[in-house]
């Protein structure tokens, strides 16, 4: 398996690391303040370029399956076939500002590794399985 | 052609209340909308379908069990389409079966990362 060049290797992660046993979780973020919206593009960049560093560390411990998507500040929601809002759904104060999947030994694996996600002001990460009939 | 993530919310455990038939019915619902945006090119990710398990991670790091539970309705998948604009998207997602069974679809643009 190739290594990064790294002189301190994380034994840890490597030892611990049965890819084919681990299961898939997604992480869905909420925000009360969404990047583009609240604040200044100089800011925003500076907000994403944090969050991209934190995705790399995600890679860089081979746990990413997928980077998701960043969700943007336009938005419908439908209920019983017709609109009924324009703009974001808004769960008491939080919007989903994007959601990405990782992989894990378990579900509360991978709520640890989320402790870590740097969020713009406050938010809640939310993790789930994807489902399978045992779930 | 831009990106649009559909957001599928319902009550909790949705299924649990349907009988073996019912689900079926559902089911090929689903598949009948997604062959139908697949074969005219609308699919962009056919994106998860996400379970009843989950856990919470709060701003004070306290983690919770459960999905995220501010609200009575929980996040049952996410899929991905291609259209014009967001109205186009919204369109589409009419469309969707959990509309028929008491669940909401919100549309959303998707900024593509790594771009500025």
């Amino acid at each position: 398996m190739f290594l990064s060049g790294s002189e301190k290797i994380d034994r840890h992660w490597v030892k611990n690391q049965n890819l084919k046993a681990m299961k898939e979780f997604v992480m869905l973020i909420r925000l009360e303040a969404l990047p583009e919206v609240n604040f200044s593009p100089e800011e925003e960049q500076s907000l994403m370029n944090v969050w991209e560093k934190w995705v790399e560390g995600i890679i860089d411990r081979n746990i990413l399956v997928s980077r998701g998507n960043r969700l943007g500040a336009d938005g419908r929601t439908l209920k019983n076939g017709v609109l009924i809002t324009n703009g974001p759904y808004v769960e008491l104060k939080e919007i989903i500002g994007g959601y990405l999947i990782i992989r894990a030994n378990s579900i509360d694996e991978a709520a640890e590794i989320a402790k870590g996600a740097p969020l713009v002001g406050n938010g809640t990460i939310e993790i789930r399985s994807i489902f399978s009939d045992d779930n | 052609m831009n990106e649009f993530a559909l957001i599928f919310r319902n009550d909790f455990h949705p299924e649990a209340g349907y009988s073996p038939d019912k689900l079926q019915e559902i089911m090929k619902q689903w598949q009948t909308w997604m062959g139908g945006m697949a074969a005219k090119g609308q699919l962009a990710n056919a994106g998860t379908r996400l379970g009843g398990d989950g856990k919470t991670v709060k701003p004070s790091n306290v983690i919770t069990n459960g999905p995220y539970a501010e609200i009575k309705e929980m996040i049952t998948g996410i899929i991905v389409i291609k259209a014009g604009d967001i109205d186009a998207a919204t369109e589409i997602a009419k469309g969707c079966p959990i509309l028929n069974a008491g669940g909401n679809v919100e549309v959303r643009d998707i900024i593509p990362m790594g771009s500025n």
